[in-house]
């Protein structure tokens, strides 16, 4: 039970480590998520504030359920001294469990965790709330840096989570886990709030990393954990492979001044080769398990562009045939753009330009600024720099990325040049 | 695709326009207009509510030998000018034209919506 000193990293990974744990314990205790989760915050603060000092407890988890039921005694005592009313916690638990801290006897529940994570994935929520959600309640993040990780005021996401929290509340939270298709539909759920977490790191400027988190690290940490829970499922797999094999090109894909750099041009030597290795044999080793998903075949296209040493080694057919079978098992029009790049770099520009032109018949997407980047793309493969040039910059004009921006502009000016020569 | 997309709503007007409000009227309008930023911001969906002061307290200004030189002005060409503005940051374009449409007057005049650029990275 000693405690044994540590620095103030490897304090906050095991707080982050255990910040769902602590949280599921107290919600199966008390009920009352909302209630829950801030005394959960408030013990994961305290002891930030005291480990790397003071030195780790014996028994971690222990100290922070003891800290935090106190926490929410206290709180719960304040609110019925301004609203009597309000007993529901004091009501659904004995006083004497109220006032007796717990010891640290129930082994964590895997299913609580997993419980806890749908929980935050909830369809009734909209995708920001459940991102934000997930981020605190599962992730262990605090209000302050999830503002500064999306660029909003903090009291703007606080209120986010507020209502998140109390709409996944009110009727008590629920810890039956779903079965059947309902488990498949909720799990689905749960990987595109981690796959949208990722993306905002993947894309989000790079602020002050002291107080912004690494968004996309942390995707891959819940990741991690989620598929330490959920071993033996392909998607989950799949989706981590992804996130390693996406992020491994993240050193290439910017210039020091922020400008983007497309894959053809990037210079793979960047390329972070320890994660290209483990998102390879992750997904080689998940593949033949049978019951491919969407997410597992993202992560074969990514792990075929990670192993050419050049844009000219690519090994386009394959990845054609593996977008072949994604428009199958996830028919999306961003997809079919995709594909139809692949078809292009296997049959030549014209291929691929006739099914873009099919893609146009879905008026959103004929002005969607991804399409007419790829078709640019397209005809300048074909020599119509005209054409190509037109479309960067109408490309350009629709997108909302900055970066992007100026990268489909300065496209549509090089090719402008070219012909004014 | 979904990511949270900020998005900057306008509306205009100009004092002939509110003038022509009766003044029994105001504290009705008043209250619709807080109301909806309650609302919105209750969700965590409206950063930031603005009204802009009159065109006569507007300035212009420029730089001169390291110095601000304020001019009066603009002279706008246009009758109406901004009257206040509302920042949101939203799921997708379809809540941000809903909110826009929720804003008290926009059975009357149509609400600007413009997104905001982000600095996004995508993988390209």
């Amino acid at each position: 039970m000693t405690a044994r000193s540590a620095g103030s990293g490897e304090v906050e990974d095991l707080l982050r480590e255990l910040a769902p744990q602590v949280l599921a314990a107290l919600v199966r205790r008390y009920g009352q998520f909302h209630l829950c989760e801030d005394a959960s915050q408030e013990a994961l603060l305290a002891a930030a504030l005291q480990w790397p000092a003071e030195g780790i407890p014996g028994h971690p988890r222990g100290w922070l359920i003891t800290v935090a039921s106190r926490r929410l005694t206290d709180q719960v005592r304040s609110e019925q001294s301004r609203r009597t009313r309000e007993e529901q916690v004091a009501e659904a638990t004995p006083p004497s469990e109220l006032l007796a801290p717990p010891a640290d006897t129930e082994p964590a529940g895997r299913d609580d965790s997993l419980a806890l994570l749908f929980g935050c994935c909830h369809r009734d929520l909209s995708s920001p709330s459940q991102i934000a959600l997930t981020l605190r309640a599962v992730g262990g993040l605090s209000t302050a840096q999830i503002a500064a990780a999306f660029g909003v005021p903090e009291a703007t996401m606080a209120q986010r989570i507020s209502r998140a929290k109390q709409a996944i509340s009110g009727s008590g939270f629920d810890f039956s886990l779903p079965s059947g298709a309902e488990r498949t539909e909720r799990l689905r759920a749960v990987l595109h709030v981690l796959y949208l977490i990722f993306n905002e790191g993947y894309t989000a400027s790079e602020g002050d990393t002291l107080t912004v988190p690494a968004l996309s690290q942390e995707a891959i940490r819940l990741t991690r954990w989620l598929r330490r829970l959920l071993p033996d499922d392909g998607e989950v797999a799949g989706l981590l492979a992804l996130m390693l094999l996406t992020d491994a090109r993240r050193p290439a894909r910017t210039r020091p001044d922020g400008s983007l750099v497309p894959l053809a041009e990037q210079d793979r030597r960047l390329w972070d080769q320890e994660m290209i290795a483990e998102g390879t044999a992750l997904i080689s080793a998940t593949l033949p398990r049978g019951e491919v998903g969407p997410y597992q075949l993202q992560a074969a296209i990514a792990a075929v562009h990670d192993e050419a040493k050049t844009m000219a080694d690519t090994d386009w057919p394959q990845i054609l045939g593996l977008y072949d079978l994604l428009e199958l098992a996830a028919p999306n029009p961003f997809t079919s753009l995709n594909r139809a790049v692949a078809v292009a770099m296997v049959r030549g520009p014209r291929a691929g330009l006739e099914i873009i032109a099919e893609l146009e018949a879905d008026k959103r997407m004929a002005r969607h600024h991804r399409l007419l980047a790829a078709r640019a793309h397209l005809h300048e493969l074909a020599g119509d720099t005209a054409v190509a040039s037109a479309d960067y910059l109408a490309a350009a004009r629709r997108a909302t990325s900055l970066p992007e921006r100026r990268y489909l502009a300065l496209q549509a000016s090089r090719l402008a040049s070219v012909r004014s020569r | 695709m979904i990511r949270a997309m900020k998005y900057l709503l306008l509306i205009y007007g100009n004092q002939e326009k509110w003038a022509s409000i009766p003044a029994d009227e105001w504290p009705e309008v008043i209250a619709r207009q807080d109301a909806f930023n309650r609302k919105h911001r209750a969700t965590g969906e409206l950063i930031g509510a603005y009204g802009l002061a009159d065109e006569v307290q507007a300035r212009l200004v420029r730089r001169e030998n390291g110095q601000p030189a304020v001019t009066d002005g603009p002279y706008l060409e246009t009758k109406e000018y901004i009257a206040s503005f509302y920042l949101l940051d939203v799921e997708s374009e379809e809540r941000a034209h809903q909110i826009a449409a929720d804003m008290p007057f926009a059975d009357v005049d149509p609400v600007e919506v413009w997104p905001v650029l982000h600095e996004a990275k995508p993988d390209l």
